[in-house]
């Protein structure tokens, strides 16, 4: 068993400019040189649950994705359970569930159930085990009858708990959330970070790594909270250490001492 | 092998539960196809001449040959289409990164996504030659179908080549692909779909050569209306073979190389 849940090592990521009108032809080609990470390391213990806290841009997305393996880093290394993102890329996948926040990636006319079903069969999942965790998984998130119901006539938030649900059917050791919250309501907001800290981190011991706007949810989820800054981690430690270190009374203050932007950028909207 | 056949399996069978989602197009698809069989049909009568009927393959009427070559040449089509249109998609309804998180491969996922277009385009021209067997004395009792399924398989599979081509190109550049229409336009004046290529200037003879679809038309007009056997069509057969062992891996490796260069540049779910 590897050592950490996951393991960043140096890790770089760079995007090209966006060219725009009769340019854009060379856009495919075009050499990164706007750097959205810079030298990242960062390595979370098994069971260990870790927020990423940032202003939009921080790079705490694009983070997440070369962690999910939908994008390839510049420079350095990041490992899944070991498993390389990059050079393992299918056994890493294997490894993680992944949840972008947003309430799309499923099809409009199949029902909750069918979708479920087909994600979880490309993850290889038998039948009967889907059989046995879709129904236990739907009635730990309240999804009442949005199982047999086609996406396109469910609301924005319960989509949005349907994609936990598919992130968590193949039950992985690592579990990678972008703003997990983002759509749903306060109450559902609630019963979710209950369930992700008493089912997920305590129960199961699943390794969290989730950007998060929202302070009360950091604190109550993380163990850890890594701050980003123009896409440098500049402060990593508990929520308490990091108030003491920057002689404050909140995590807003911290933040704020730590980054040099103001604790209300972190409300703002997604871009 | 049999994982990848149940992995292909899985997204035939998601396209066809979202396609069963409507009722009406199978309907309207019927009284299209009565409707073309109708329009080609007059078009023969009005055109057909000693001359014209000379110039045609020996016992073909212009009716016959301008049926076959038109519904066949509808698989170039799809061909060309079908797998821009899968990726097309996945990225706007967001479904393409909740998929690449899975075990599944891009390239399965995308030949997955096209079997449901071809398995309709087949249904499309059995019910156009039904249509024209029916009304108009299409001659189907005349046609070795041994030969029809091989001459359809291998020409499935070099048309594959030129439409993994496409999505490469797609993913890369995000719009519509000038190369898929440019080949559209070139295959229709040079592929035999209309007209005999004999009847061409000598360079568009060569140009004809060169092309797929030339060798599926003829290969198929042979095995549906003169009942030519494995040996009769073997030619054009193994020439189509030739094209599918060439276009298939150079296609597949131009899209793999097409995805990791977006996730390099990070567009990967750009539109």
């Amino acid at each position: 068993m590897p050592d950490f849940a996951i393991s960043i090592n140096g890790l770089e990521k760079s995007f090209p400019k966006a060219y725009t009108g009769w340019r854009a032809v060379v856009q495919p080609f075009a050499a990164p040189s706007l750097m959205a990470l810079s030298e990242v390391s960062l390595e979370i213990k098994q069971g260990e649950a870790v927020a990423l806290l940032g202003v939009n841009g921080a790079g705490k997305s694009t983070l997440l994705r070369i962690l999910s393996t939908l994008l390839i880093p510049t420079k350095g290394t990041a490992r899944i359970a070991g498993f390389d993102c990059v050079r393992e890329s299918r056994a890493a996948r294997r490894q993680l569930g992944y949840h972008a926040g947003s309430d799309l990636g499923f099809y409009a006319r199949l029902t909750g159930e069918q979708n479920l079903r087909f994600f979880g069969r490309l993850n290889y999942l038998k039948d009967s085990l889907l059989d046995s965790r879709i129904p236990v998984l739907a009635k730990q998130f309240d999804l009442g009858d949005a199982l047999g119901r086609q996406v396109r006539t469910l609301s924005s938030g319960t989509i949005q708990k349907l994609s936990l649900v598919r992130a968590l059917l193949h039950e992985p050791k690592v579990l990678i959330l972008d703003e997990p919250t983002r759509s749903l309501d306060a109450l559902a907001a609630g019963d979710f970070r209950r369930f992700l800290k008493t089912e997920v981190l305590q129960r199961r011991g699943t390794s969290l790594l989730f950007a998060s706007h929202t302070l009360p949810e950091i604190e109550m989820l993380a163990d850890r909270v890594a701050i980003l800054n123009e896409g440098r981690v500049v402060a990593v430690d508990r929520p308490e250490a990091l108030k003491r270190k920057a002689g404050t009374g909140t995590l807003e203050e911290a933040f704020s001492k730590f980054t040099g932007h103001s604790g209300h950028s972190l409300e703002e909207p997604r871009s | 092998m049999i994982r990848m056949l149940r992995d292909l399996w899985l997204f035939f069978q998601r396209d066809l539960r979202i396609a069963s989602s409507y009722r009406s197009p199978f309907v309207l698809e019927l009284v299209e196809a009565l409707f073309g069989a109708a329009t080609f049909y007059y078009v023969a009568r009005f055109v057909d001449s000693a001359e014209l009927r000379a110039a045609l393959p020996q016992g073909t009427s212009y009716f016959t040959y301008t049926l076959v070559g038109v519904v066949f040449f509808d698989y170039l089509n799809t061909a060309l289409d079908s797998f821009d249109h899968s990726l097309e998609e996945a990225r706007d309804t967001g479904t393409l990164e909740p998929l690449l998180v899975t075990q599944v491969s891009l390239p399965v996922i995308l030949i997955g996504s096209s079997l449901y277009p071809f398995a309709l385009t087949t249904l499309r021209v059995a019910i156009y030659l039904a249509w024209g067997a029916l009304l108009f004395g299409f001659p189907l009792g005349a046609a070795d179908w041994a030969s029809v399924l091989v001459v359809l398989a291998t020409t499935l599979l070099s048309f594959a080549g030129l439409g993994i081509f496409s999505s490469a190109y797609l993913l890369l550049f995000k719009r519509g692909n000038p190369s898929k229409w440019f080949f559209l336009g070139v295959s229709s004046l040079v592929g035999g779909m209309l007209f005999p290529v004999d009847i061409l200037p000598h360079w568009l003879q060569v140009v004809a050569h060169l092309n797929p679809v030339t060798y599926a038309l003829d290969a198929m007009r042979g095995a549906l209306l003169d009942g030519a056997g494995l040996a009769s069509v073997g030619k054009p057969v193994l020439i189509l073979l030739v094209f599918a062992l060439v276009l298939l891996p150079c296609s597949v490796a131009a899209f793999s190389w097409a995805l990791r260069r977006t996730k390099i540049t990070g567009t990967l779910s750009h539109r």
